[in-house]
């Protein structure tokens, strides 16, 4: 489903990502972890486009964007890449002159060209599963931040994505409202959504990632499933981390 | 030289002598701080309310306070001419319809109290050695204009005329310069003695200022663009070949406006100017039919514009006269004396043969023995009857108003919005551009913009003035735009970016909306500048509210009438803006039940 291979930054004179190879399957729920300036969320903006490259590449549901492409190609190809890949941003990042529903609608109406009806329905259909159905009037500034990021979460899945990918989605929420964000992503990972995670939210990671890949430095220094990242990890970042991340 | 009791005082005042004693003290002539308490021109009216026969001093003042231009006489030059002296009489005292408050009037008092210790015209000016006379360069040749030859000094006919009757009176004389329609009202505030710039006589002018012996009899001459198919005044009167109506270009407020309007009926539009100049240089454009010009300036500007020509007879008669305030009969009288002298010697038609304005009606300048005079009058009218009367006139400036702001507006925002995704979206030899486009329009005046759009493209007024003031603004609204747009979170365009959205439509849906909501508190602040704004396209001839005002003041006198009527209008038209600004705010701030405003 996700390929990257060899994928080098660079911002400045800053090498950000030092040849990063990452293969995540269909179905599958990735989480990558590191410690901050590691370059987790930056992988994570390439998959999508939203950051550009210098080196290597990125195939995503058979779509491939090298480094050295045209910039008009380049735009093509992200914008048919944000279309089957949905992403979830840690400020939530909804549209605040909009309600909850509308925006849910954006993207099928404007950016599919859905019949509104249609697109309405199943909306109303997804705010119902993120547990929102009695707010689709509210606008964002009107409801918490748990409930914004799931608008968020029910906005990228009306886009009916391969694959969505969540840059931190509970860095910004408190205990509370983390556990609702993270009951909603743990039932779209049992439906069997390919899902990619930035997250410093081990338990959650341990409990239902199949692959965790753990980053240091701009380099994936570690990958394997939960069991044998949290119980045996060969690195000593990786303990590190893990020390930090319990402690916390 | 006369010895008078007073000259001592006349003395003492010489150090400023064209402001009295208190105007001194005030640091400003007094009756221009009356206007300025007011809020309103220039023109004391509070001495209405002050009228008391048994004050015989009080109304003595009051004949000086009260003097302002009342030339209701849009109407004929009617036959009320008397070749003889004596002062006009009939001034009205009808009492005041505003009540001011009590401290304005006591303020006001004083002040006219104040004028009473102004010594007599003539002592005055001759105390003070000096003849300070108003007048406009702008108005152009050959009256009063600068001097070819050392162009910051100042010649014509007026100012050599002025010179000689300096030496008559044994005074020096200074040019003093006022915006032509203004110079009454100069004349009001004591900042000069006497008005001097081809300014008609017409009765209601007599009845309020002392005017003089005429010193010009002036005429109205046609000028057409070379080989144009009317020849003179009276081609005018037949219907125009292509069924619309003649276009004449006049100078805004003149006789020669007064007469086209008068004369021209149905046939003729008239199409107003600042400038005599600005006239014929529409018509030698092509812009407009006919210029209606006074004779003196025809035949001054003839060789300027090669591409005009001076056609049929010279129309109409009237006459140059100079005005002092009503009670510097003394210097009036000095200046007669000084003409007749003129006269005699053959000196002025010398001169006006030095300027080639010498014409056949000028012999008949020797017969007056003294001023024009008014034998009778219409009453002068006032107040709420005034405002009835040219309420229309109001209503269509104001509508003027209206649909150049409304009309450039919109034109504006959305040229501004443009210019500031350009400059933040687009590639940069663009945003090069642009940046040039917001400076170059934002550096250069408003006026200049639409003379460049009027004059050298030629465009229809309405087109000019819209456009102009569209494209002026365009370059604020950028700015407001830019900084709204950049306002914006980076984290927006990000997520539209990641619903698969292209940048214009992220624009069009996310970035805009909401930038849109950050600027209407400073775009409705620029809307309301731009209603008032539009007064500068009196330049190429619309009339809007601002400059209806001021033909109505000038010609009619009421000036606090319709200053206080246009700041109502004004008002009525910028209080609704504001409403809708504050309504938009909220609505458009997520409270409401719908987002989604796109601009």
């Amino acid at each position: 489903m996700i390929e990257v291979n060899r994928l080098v930054k660079w911002h400045g004179v800053h090498e950000i990502l030092r040849g990063i190879d990452l293969r995540v399957e269909k179905g599958e729920v990735a989480t990558i972890i590191g410690p901050s300036g590691s370059g987790k969320s930056t992988l994570l903006r390439c998959l999508n486009g939203l950051e550009t490259f210098q080196g290597g590449s990125v195939t995503i549901d058979g779509l491939r964007i090298e480094a050295a492409v045209r910039t008009s190609d380049r735009v093509s190809i992200r914008r048919q890449v944000c279309q089957r890949v949905g992403m979830v941003f840690q400020d939530f990042n909804l549209f605040p002159h909009r309600t909850v529903l509308e925006n849910v609608l954006e993207g099928p109406v404007y950016v599919l060209g859905q019949n509104r009806e249609q697109a309405e329905q199943q909306a109303r259909r997804l705010l119902e599963r993120v547990g929102l159905s009695s707010r689709i009037h509210a606008y964002p500034r009107q409801i918490s931040g748990g409930q914004q990021q799931r608008v968020a979460i029910a906005r990228a899945l009306a886009m009916e994505p391969r694959v969505i990918l969540f840059d931190e989605p509970t860095s910004a929420l408190d205990p509370r409202m983390t556990a609702e964000v993270l009951a909603v992503m743990s039932d779209l990972a049992n439906d069997g959504l390919t899902m990619v995670v930035v997250t410093h939210a081990m338990q959650f990671a341990r409990r239902i990632a199949h692959m965790v890949h753990v980053m240091a430095d701009g380099r994936l220094i570690e990958s394997g499933p939960p069991s044998q990242i949290f119980e045996a990890p060969a690195e000593e970042a990786t303990r590190h981390l893990l020390s930090e991340g319990l402690a916390a | 030289m006369e010895e008078n009791p007073d000259a001592s005082e006349a003395d003492a005042a010489s150090a400023v002598p064209s402001q009295p004693r208190i105007g001194r003290l005030l640091a400003a002539p007094p009756q221009l701080r009356v206007g300025r308490l007011l809020g309103a021109p220039s023109q004391p009216r509070i001495g209405r309310l002050l009228a008391a026969p048994s004050q015989p001093r009080i109304v003595r003042l009051l004949g000086a306070a009260s003097s302002h231009p009342h030339t209701t006489s849009r109407g004929p030059r009617s036959g009320v001419l008397i070749r003889g002296v004596g002062q006009p009489e009939g001034r009205s005292r009808a009492s005041w319809c505003f009540s001011w408050p009590p401290a304005f009037l006591a303020i006001g008092f004083c002040l006219l109290a104040a004028d009473g210790l102004l010594a007599d015209g003539l002592q005055r000016v001759r105390g003070a050695g000096k003849l300070v006379y108003g007048s406009d360069m702008e108005g152009g040749g050959p009256y009063a204009y600068p001097d070819p030859d050392s162009p910051r000094a100042v010649t014509g006919f007026e100012v050599e005329l002025m010179e000689r009757i300096g030496r008559e009176l044994g005074v020096a004389t200074e040019f003093s310069q006022g915006q032509w329609d203004k110079l009454l009202q100069i004349l009001d505030s004591g900042r000069v003695d006497v008005v001097v710039n081809g300014y008609e006589w017409t009765e209601n002018r007599a009845r309020n200022y002392a005017a003089t012996r005429p010193y010009y009899i002036f005429q109205f001459q046609l000028m057409v663009p070379r080989g144009s198919s009317v020849r003179s005044w009276s081609d005018l009167k037949r219907p125009r070949p292509d069924g619309g109506r003649w276009t004449v270009a006049v100078l805004v407020g003149s006789a020669a406006d007064e007469y086209a309007e008068r004369e021209g009926g149905s046939e003729v539009q008239v199409v107003r100017f600042d400038g005599a100049t600005d006239a014929m240089l529409a018509v030698q454009n092509g812009q407009y039919d006919a210029t209606l010009q006074d004779l003196p300036a025809a035949r001054f500007y003839r060789e300027r514009f090669p591409g005009l020509e001076v056609v049929g007879p010279p129309e109409s008669e009237g006459y140059y006269v100079m005005y002092t305030r009503s009670e510097d009969t003394s210097l009036r009288d000095a200046l007669d004396a000084a003409l007749q002298r003129l006269i005699a010697r053959g000196e002025l038609q010398r001169l006006y043969e030095k300027y080639g304005i010498w014409t056949d009606p000028q012999h008949q300048l020797g017969d007056f023995t003294g001023p024009l005079q008014v034998v009778s009058g219409r009453p002068m009218i006032h107040g709420w009857e005034l405002l009835r009367r040219y309420q229309d006139r109001l209503l269509d400036a104001a509508f003027v108003t209206v649909a150049l702001s409304f009309g450039s507006m919109p034109l504006a925002m959305a040229l501004g919005l443009l210019v500031a995704i350009g400059r933040l979206y687009g590639p940069t030899p663009l945003r090069v551009v642009l940046a040039g486009y917001v400076e170059l329009i934002r550096g250069t005046p408003l006026m200049l913009q639409l003379f460049v759009l009027f004059y050298l493209l030629k465009l229809p007024p309405w087109v000019a003035g819209i456009g102009g003031l569209a494209i002026n603004y365009s370059a604020y609204e950028a700015e407001i735009y830019r900084a709204g747009l950049q306002a914006i979170p980076s984290g927006q365009m990000e997520a539209a970016m990641a619903l698969g959205m292209s940048r214009s439509l992220a624009l069009r849906r996310v970035i805009i909306p909401q930038a849109t909501r950050i600027v209407i508190p400073p775009v409705t602040n620029d809307f309301i500048a731009l209603f008032k704004d539009t007064s500068v396209c009196s330049v190429i001839t619309l009339v809007e509210l601002t400059k209806q005002y001021s033909i109505l003041a000038n010609s009619t006198g009421g000036a606090i009438e319709f200053a206080l009527a246009a700041a109502v209008l004004y008002m009525m038209m910028s209080v609704p803006l504001s409403w809708f600004s504050r309504w938009s705010e909220r609505h458009l701030s997520g409270g409401g039940s719908k987002g989604g405003a796109v601009l």
